[in-house]
């Protein structure tokens, strides 16, 4: 496939990293330097241009693509990108990013002449929301509109005897779920009977919301579920994590250090209460309890603030934090310092916009471990070689299938099943293998 | 700046004037010359009663002749208004109109009335709607007089100036901000974006409701169920009850009628108490829901529920009345004291101690934004009380921040400064106004009790009507002091503008640059 990226940002190179080996990736920035940059990492073509040039565009060749992408930082960019790729691509599926939560709604009415409208602040907030539904999860991710999440968890003191240190086949997992994948340090094992969950390991589950938050409470039982969060930083990233979680039925506190901001989210959201507040000062802390929220949210705009303002909460009691790094550097430097989760906002917008340039069938994609591992939703083809054969028949071929979604429900097959054709299902396998499983399918 | 132009700046002979004077009156010029000619209507009563035309005659020529002098004097004036000009033509306005109101009583007013500082209260009471009258002997007015009385308290009502808007082209630009002072309430509710439709909305509802108030009354003669309410006593009582302003034809107010029409009239009371828009949005749209989203007037209603029963419980209890008249004398004296109107069923002046603490109360309650009452108003109570509640939740958490909602829309803070400024400024002019009263009836040595004196100034700022004692309803404020009535005439004109429109004019700021 022919992709068209305009915008060789963060998000940019995140998706450039997950597509550059399988498809002809075109690049059009307006500075030279972060396209040497990228140039010289991956195998792509860079034309150094303005995105809101249709003169730019088409002498960068975006006549010729399949797939248009435009995720600059900037919303006017890419809106006016997508427009006129629209006209050069007629039969590009055209992609754009957004900050504006505005042009999202505005996309769903069908008002905007584009295919498909990210914003980086929704798809962190859902991020979140995934994360404050299953606790104890490094990372979690649904498919099947909902029906089926994939979710990582980090194997800690205090698990459950019924799953850890038993070999699998003797095992009690919770109900419609399967371990996916077991991490042991660099390494990724797709788990037979004979294999054991230890202490230390990190183990990627697939099944239902239901059987998540079970595996939730079988891995961290201490963790109980989240009813009142407090949100540090009220900006866009804020203010969209507050809603999603509002609508979840979560009680929220915001705390914002622009009083103007502040003035104009208590507006809006008449049911949170909203701090007037830097978030760091001790006695503020005390006197509004903020160690008793059951986790707070740093979605500030500095990623030092974040990690700062993170760790006083820790010592002020908060046991669950959960960080947005800005910065693809700042996760690791969260997850050093003791951030529960991190969540990067440009690096969930790149695994958003990815699942656009697979394969027409492949619903949606997740990525995992730093795009190592990829779970892909998959339409089985009429003449698979995989149609009517049982599950406990399938050869181990570093994939494992983890849910089937027949007529619209999803289903967690058992050693007897059969795939049928027409079957969805939803597939854990290491990224390099992604478009060999596929094309199996 | 150098020194030297500090001293020039300082020595400078005269500063210009911030306001345009000549615009100013210029409009008011062109007010005055209209408002001479609605002496049509009482002309056409005095020719039905054949009374003597002349007074009205002489009162629509003087007015209108001033009115036509004076833009002739300002011709050349830029034709529009700005901020600064709308709150002085405003001002003016309403003491002119005061004074329109008063001339024929000077000429035609007799003993009671001919006294000039008598004929202006009359007067200013009639434009404030307010309805605190000196007339102790009706029988003396003539059928035409009388019905003058209540006809100036009708224009009052909705008031000159958005009369003005809503039919003087000239008014389309400017006129806006000229309306929201004139219009009771705070600006809190936004008015739909075309000031003169808005204008017309609310006269043709104050219309609208007059005339079916008339026809309801009207028909209770005619049905037989009131000898007293002719037609004429319909059309001036209607012309009271809507404006909420309580002037009556008869010396014992609405007691001289049927309980039948004592209870109409105690509806429309508290229909007139409600805010115009939202009865227009309401009832002439068929939109009843707007009635229960809207925390004013679910509020306002609350009051007049509770006073009602409060009132009753009391009245039954002393033994003043029982049954059904117990409950309407409860509900109608609740009604015409929350909605300053100022009618009464029974000469509650004679009322025990307890009750009369209860009216006077009630005299600070005030109906609707939007409506034709007075006094404070229930939105400001409701969001003084919405502010209170934040004082307190905000000593507990000083750094949260919770924006005061009416109707679920936040209010701007200013709105709330203007609110709060408001009510400090109420309660000074009610406290300054009841001690000049106090002095100069001590002077004078007029028989006003405590609670009466602090009731004449409450009840003239709020544009009540009535006081207690011997200013009661079925008495008269004749033997108040020149003092004492000058007083109320400021304090009725300062209160039909909600203060702050008059109060700017005597700050410096407003008249330099």
């Amino acid at each position: 496939m022919k992709v068209f990226l305009i915008g060789a940002g963060q998000v940019g190179f995140a998706i450039v990293e997950a597509l550059h080996h399988d498809h002809e990736v075109t690049v059009l920035d307006t500075e030279t330097s972060r396209l040497a940059a990228l140039a010289e990492r991956y195998d792509v073509a860079t034309f150094e241009g303005d995105g809101t040039s249709r003169r730019d565009l088409a002498n960068a060749g975006v006549r010729d693509a399949n797939l248009v992408i435009a995720c600059t930082s900037r919303d006017e960019v890419n809106l006016v990108a997508g427009m006129f790729a629209r006209r050069e691509a007629k039969n590009a599926t055209s992609v754009i990013r957004t900050s504006n939560v505005e042009y999202v709604e505005l996309w769903r009415a069908g008002q905007l002449d584009v295919d498909f409208v990210v914003s980086s602040e929704l798809e962190t907030a859902h991020a979140i929301s995934r994360i404050i539904g299953v606790p104890a999860a490094r990372q979690t991710d649904v498919f099947a509109e909902g029906q089926v999440q994939i979710v990582e968890f980090d194997v800690q003191e205090g698990a459950s005897h019924d799953v850890v240190g038993v070999p699998l086949r003797d095992a009690t997992f919770p109900h419609d779920s399967k371990v996916a994948a077991i991490i042991r340090g660099d390494e990724m094992l797709l788990p037979g009977g004979d294999d054991i969950i230890r202490t230390g390991d990190r183990i990627v589950i697939i099944g239902s919301p239901q059987s998540a938050q079970a595996w939730s409470a079988l891995l961290a039982p201490d963790e109980g579920t989240v009813r009142d969060v407090v949100i540090y930083g009220a900006g866009r990233v804020g203010g969209a994590i507050a809603r999603v979680l509002l609508e979840q039925g979560i009680s929220v506190r915001l705390i914002e250090v622009s009083h103007e901001r502040a003035r104009q989210v208590a507006e809006a959201l008449p049911s949170t209460r909203v701090y007037h507040a830097t978030g760091v000062d001790p006695d503020f802390l005390e006197r509004e309890r903020i160690g008793r929220a059951h986790a707070a949210i740093f979605a500030m705009r500095d990623d030092a603030k974040n990690l700062y303002a993170a760790s006083l909460a820790k010592v002020h009691g908060v046991k669950f934090t959960i960080g947005v790094a800005h910065d693809a550097v700042s996760v690791e430097a969260f997850e050093h310092a003791g951030i529960d989760v991190s969540v990067n906002p440009r690096g969930v917008t790149a695994e958003e916009i990815i699942r656009f340039a697979h394969d027409p069938r492949t619903k949606q994609v997740a990525l995992l471990e730093g795009n190592r591992y990829e779970v892909i939703d998959v339409t089985l083809r009429d003449t698979s070689e995989y149609i009517g054969k049982k599950f406990k028949e399938m050869p181990v071929r570093g994939a494992l299938i983890g849910a089937v979604v027949r007529d619209g429900s999803a289903l967690f097959p058992h050693a007897d099943d059969v795939l049928e054709a027409g079957d969805r299902v939803i597939v854990f396998t290491e990224a390099t293998d992604a478009p060999r499983v596929v094309s199996a399918l | 700046m150098t020194i030297g132009e500090a001293v020039a700046r300082r020595v400078r002979p005269k500063r210009r004037s911030a306001v345009d004077l000549k615009a100013s009156s210029n409009l008011l010029g062109l007010l005055m010359k209209y408002l001479g000619l609605v002496v049509l209507f009482p002309i056409a009563v005095a020719l039905w009663y054949g009374d003597p035309v002349w007074p009205f005659l002489a009162t629509g020529g003087i007015t209108s002749g001033l009115g036509l002098a004076l833009e002739r004097a300002t011709a050349g004036a830029a034709p529009r208004v700005g901020v600064r000009e709308g709150f002085l033509v405003v001002s003016a306005t309403l003491l002119l109109t005061g004074a329109f109101a008063s001339l024929p009583y000077l000429f035609v007013g007799g003993d009671q009335l001919s006294y000039p500082i008598d004929a202006y209260l009359e007067g200013m009471s009639a434009a404030t709607t307010t309805g605190a009258s000196v007339v102790t002997d009706f029988d003396e007015l003539s059928r035409s007089l009388a019905m003058w009385r209540q006809f100036t308290q009708w224009l009052g009502g909705m008031g000159i100036i958005i009369l003005a808007v809503a039919v003087l082209p000239r008014l389309r630009v400017g006129g806006r901000q000229m309306m929201e002072s004139e219009l009771p309430g705070p600006e809190v509710a936004q008015l739909p974006e075309r000031i003169r439709q808005t204008a017309r909305l609310l006269w043709g509802l104050y219309v609208g409701l007059t005339i079916v108030l008339v026809l309801a009354l009207a028909s209770l003669g005619w049905l037989g169920v009131d000898e007293e309410m002719t037609e004429y006593e319909a059309v001036a009582h209607a012309f009271t009850t809507v404006p909420t302003g309580g002037f009556s034809t008869r010396v014992n107010s609405i007691e001289a009628f049927s309980p039948a029409a004592q209870w109409i009239i105690a509806l429309f009371m508290l229909l007139a108490g409600a805010n115009f828009v939202l009865l227009y949005r309401g009832i002439v749209r068929r939109r009843p829901r707007v009635f229960a989203r809207d925390e004013e007037f679910k509020l306002y209603l609350a009051i007049v529920v509770v006073a009602s029963i409060v009132l009753t419980i009391q009245l039954w209890g002393y033994g003043i009345a029982t049954g059904e008249e117990a409950i309407r004398a409860g509900v109608f004296q609740a009604i015409s004291i929350i909605t300053t109107t100022g009618y009464a069923t029974t000469d509650f002046a004679l009322w025990p101690v307890l009750s009369l603490m209860t009216l006077f109360a009630l005299m600070f309650v005030g109906g609707s934004a939007g409506s034709t009452t007075g006094s404070i108003k229930v939105v400001r109570h409701l969001l003084v009380g919405k502010i209170l509640r934040r004082e307190l939740d905000q000593t507990v958490s000083p750094e949260v921040v919770m924006p005061i909602r009416l109707n679920r829309t936040p209010v701007d803070e200013r709105t709330l400064r203007a609110i709060a400024a408001f009510i400090l400024l109420y309660v000074g002019f009610w406290v300054v106004g009841a001690s000049v009263i106090a002095i100069d009836s001590a002077i004078g040595d007029v028989p006003l009790g405590a609670l009466d004196t602090l009731a004449v100034s409450a009840t003239a700022l709020g544009n009540g009507g009535p006081g207690f004692g011997i200013t009661g309803p079925m008495a008269s404020f004749a033997p108040l002091g020149d003092v004492s009535k000058v007083t109320m005439i400021l304090l009725m004109w300062v209160g039909r503008l909600e203060i702050i429109p008059v109060v700017v004019l005597l700050t410096r700021h407003y008249w330099r640059l």
